[in-house]
């Protein structure tokens, strides 16, 4: 049994959010029940806010180069989730019963794997899923650097990273 | 007694401590404390005007306090409270 399946028309809604906000990365969640995806839910960017990029577990090199860039030139290469449309998801997602099973986010410019930021952040929020009551959930990553999109997902648990076994369908 | 889990990014300014006890009466308070024993806390957790930032979540026991009164939720003894920050990657 796949660890996912997601259906084709959540996989084109997330392509096109991705294409939506090229060359800027885009963010957000899947959710489903099982092991089956239902439903997306699109989170706003805001790593260009004031601050933003010092509140989440960048590594110091990461800072440093985001800090060289326009606010507005950062979300090129990295994605911070506007958490008041993360909580209204999280919501959503226990109103109906679902479950958080995916974050994903676009690489406009690289390849469909987890940079060296995002195993050094999904480990650190390894921590916080369970207090947050929510699951560790898997990494989806869609790359744009080719005409063709790629899409590859992954678990990252203690900085290991190994596919997500998905079928879409 | 009231815990309050301190994230990563902000345990520079907590002497690396990842749980410090506060007995605030309601969340502005237990920020406002947390600001006294060390400072710089509240400037990455509320804007200019005092809101919190969009980038950083709190959790009463594991409830939103943007679903409950804002930084008015009241604490009491015993609840836990967790400063969550974005979900962020690169």
């Amino acid at each position: 049994m796949a660890d996912l399946v997601i259906p084709r028309h959540i996989l084109d809604d997330l392509v096109a959010h991705a294409r939506e906000l090229a060359p800027y990365e885009c963010c957000g969640l899947l959710a489903g029940t099982d092991n089956s995806v239902s439903h997306l839910y699109r989170i706003k960017n805001i790593v260009a806010l004031e601050g933003a990029h010092n509140l989440s577990s960048f590594d110091p090199a990461k800072v440093a180069h985001l800090e060289r860039l326009s606010p507005a030139d950062r979300a090129e290469i990295a994605f911070v989730m506007d958490m008041q449309d993360f909580s209204a998801a999280k919501k959503d997602i226990r109103n109906k019963g679902l479950d958080l099973q995916v974050v994903y986010h676009s690489h406009p410019h690289d390849p469909a794997r987890p940079s060296v930021t995002d195993i050094k952040i999904a480990t650190d929020y390894e921590e916080i899923w369970p207090k947050i009551n929510l699951p560790i959930p898997a990494y989806l990553l869609v790359s744009l650097m080719h005409a063709e999109p790629d899409v590859k997902t992954y678990w990252i648990k203690a900085g290991h990273v190994t596919k997500a076994d998905v079928l879409v369908r | 007694m009231i815990k309050v889990r301190i994230p990563t990014p902000l345990r520079p300014l907590t002497k690396g401590q990842g749980e410090v006890e506060s007995k605030a009466g309601s969340v502005l308070e237990m920020i406002e404390a947390l600001n006294s024993a060390h400072p710089g806390i509240k400037d990455r957790l509320c804007d200019e005007t005092g809101e919190l930032r969009r980038f950083v979540n709190i959790y009463v026991n594991e409830e939103d306090i943007r679903f409950l009164k804002g930084k008015e939720t009241s604490l009491k003894d015993g609840d836990e409270v967790s400063i969550v920050p974005a979900i962020a990657g690169g």
